[in-house]
């Protein structure tokens, strides 16, 4: 739909006084450093059909981005809302109009349901928890102590490698027998007997926001930093001069100078939270199911890709397509607003 | 104690708890690469203790087993194209935006822009029944046509940077005769060198790290990409520890590499794209 031919996208440009020749070009110059038309009539119509050949290859290389657009992201999304109507399988070309069945059956699932549920908690818990982590640890980092490179560079390390690879190497550290560092570390030192991480429903939720909170904190602490280095020392001195303590300089100037920070820090946190994959993967998969006992790990994006791809039942995977797409713009917008709102209201 | 030996007692405690707290998060990396040097009863014994000798046998057994160099080929061809690809697409897209900015120019921007709102997985299963029935599942260049989603992001990126760039210059190239693709590519892109490698940065570790699309778009194991790999031989180390972390630590080290070597533009990569929203 929104591919720009060039011939037609190259005739409403904006049509400026004069001559229909300088019409052709919509290049945003001073009026000034536009080419004046020739003289002779001639001349002109060649520069005329100059502009509007080099306005056609202007527009000709936009196609590239509006063939990604519409084939990666307008045709799915529509093809995911049109088959969540529909019972394709994939199997026969035969499908018939279903209405809300999928949707409906969706909601009855509970296997869906804890997917959406483990999403949703998975998303709110690591976004508290690495904004109330990240702020002092920039705080921190802003300050000038010995080894400071070393401790920005090693915090910030664990968003580097791969999440399914982190994972795997944490259900090592969570395994229940004694090379598993967690429980060899309490039996030593408390005497306590194995705890079985991975096993127990809260206790499997939970090490896989522990994990999440791990890699993300350092690297959302050096965004928050480069922020504070953008605030000036004088506010500081001035407050200092009129006698501030060090807790009012935080809350009553880098705390709210944060607040742009915060907003981009959030919304990636929540958006990215959602999207979580493969860490509650990686992580719960030595024991055996990958949705952790009981499902209590699995996620929605986990039941999209059981669904639609590996079982082949496209009008279930594209109904919980729908629905995951609906719930992050939602939770996109929601926090964003909140946030924009809250930047307004400290300034 | 005067007001400078305080401030001294006051960096000198900041510096023992932070670096504390930063061994501690680098703890589980020890972990795994300690256990390399042991064997699995060693492993079992102290999982922490630094080990007796330097026992580089598990490394001789993931190296016999595992075709690792031929997962880090496939790795770097699909990264390479698929970064390639974006930054030509989302530059182009980009300098058009920026110089031509029509009314229809700049509503199809905004129209383009909502693509980054939208979740990957949300598109996923329509996609794969496309890819299936254009036969381009299972193969490596094939897999570069989901990655080439993220051109949107990288034109966002580099589109903040270009609209600051001085246009006399692209004036100028044009006033000399040079077409709209020859001032793009002679001038822009020179000129655009900086966002080019930030943003190149940053997209590099998304598909070098990504686990999800390839999982999806890939079967054979001879294609495996290096995250894959690990993945996939779960299975075949279930029992033996050591070796499965020996791979582990194995599959780490060029992308640690690339962090040491790259690391002032992957933190400016995180702060262009936090720019976002």
């Amino acid at each position: 739909m929104a591919s720009p031919t060039p011939r037609t996208a190259g005739a409403p440009l904006q049509p400026s006084p004069g001559s229909t020749l300088a019409g052709g070009s919509s290049l945003t110059a001073p009026a000034g450093l536009l080419p004046a038309p020739g003289p002779e009539p001639r001349g002109a119509r060649t520069a005329h059909f100059r502009k509007v050949l080099d306005v056609a290859a202007a527009q000709s290389l936009l196609t590239p981005v509006v063939f990604i657009f519409v084939a990666l992201f307008l045709v799915p999304i529509g093809a995911s809302i049109f088959l969540s109507f529909t019972d394709f399988n994939g199997y026969t070309t035969h499908f018939s109009f279903v209405g809300l069945a999928n949707y409906r059956a969706l909601l009855s699932s509970d296997q869906i349901l804890s997917g959406l549920y483990f999403s949703i908690l998975y998303a709110v818990a690591t976004t508290v928890l690495v904004t109330l982590i990240a702020v002092p640890l920039a705080v921190v980092l802003n300050r000038r102590f010995f080894g400071r490179n070393f401790v920005r560079a090693a915090l910030f390390f664990p968003a580097v490698p791969s999440l399914l690879v982190l994972g795997l190497v944490w259900a090592y550290i969570f395994a229940p027998i004694s090379s598993g560092v967690v429980n060899s570390v309490l039996h030593d030192l408390f005497g306590l007997g194995p705890v079985l991480w991975l096993s127990e429903d809260r206790l499997a939720q939970l090490s896989v926001i522990i994990v999440g909170v791990w890699a993300q904190a350092g690297w959302h602490a050096t965004l928050y930093l480069a922020y504070l280095q953008s605030i000036p020392g004088d506010y500081y001195d001035a407050a200092m001069i009129d006698g501030a303590s060090n807790y009012q300089c935080f809350f009553r100037i880098t705390f709210p100078l944060l607040a742009p920070a915060m907003t981009v820090s959030v919304v990636l946190l929540m958006t990215g939270g959602l999207r979580v994959y493969e860490l509650p993967l990686a992580i719960t998969s030595g024991n055996g199911s990958p949705g952790g006992p009981g499902y209590s790990t699995y996620t929605v994006t986990q039941n999209i890709l059981q669904f639609g791809v590996s079982q082949g039942q496209y009008g279930q995977g594209s109904a919980m397509s729908v629905l995951f797409l609906l719930l992050v713009v939602a939770a996109l917008l929601v926090v964003l607003s909140l946030l924009r709102r809250r930047e307004a209201r400290l300034r | 104690m005067n007001k400078k030996q305080r401030r001294l007692l006051g960096s000198a405690v900041t510096s023992v708890v932070m670096i504390v707290i930063a061994c501690g998060a680098a703890l589980p990396f020890y972990y795994i690469i300690v256990n390399t040097f042991k064997t699995q009863e060693q492993t079992a014994l102290s999982p922490l203790g630094l080990p007796s000798s330097l026992n580089f046998s598990n490394y001789e057994n993931v190296f016999r087993t595992v075709p690792v160099f031929h997962s880090l080929e496939n790795t770097t061809y699909v990264t390479v194209l698929s970064v390639l690809i974006m930054l030509l697409v989302g530059s182009l897209a980009a300098y058009t935006f920026t110089v031509w900015p029509t009314r229809f120019n700049r509503r199809l921007n905004v129209v383009v822009m909502l693509a980054l709102a939208v979740p990957f997985q949300s598109t996923l299963v329509p996609l794969y029944e496309m890819m299936v029935k254009a036969r381009l599942v299972d193969s490596l260049t094939g897999l570069v046509i989901p990655y080439s989603g993220g051109a949107i992001f990288c034109c966002f990126l580099i589109q903040g940077y270009m609209s600051k760039l001085p246009f006399e210059l692209v004036e100028s190239a044009r006033v000399d005769g040079c077409g709209p693709f020859q001032t793009y590519w002679r001038v822009v892109v020179p000129l655009s060198r900086p966002i080019l490698v930030t943003v190149g940065v940053f997209q590099t570790m998304w598909v070098w790290n990504d686990f999800l699309i390839a999982n999806t778009f890939l079967s054979s194991p001879q294609k495996d990409t290096l995250v894959l790999q690990v993945y996939n031989s779960i299975g075949q180390y279930s029992t033996d520890w050591p070796s499965f972390m020996t791979l582990t630590v194995l599959s780490l080290v060029p992308i640690t590499v690339f962090f040491v070597v790259m690391q002032r533009h992957i933190v400016s990569g995180l702060l262009a794209g936090a720019v976002k929203g």
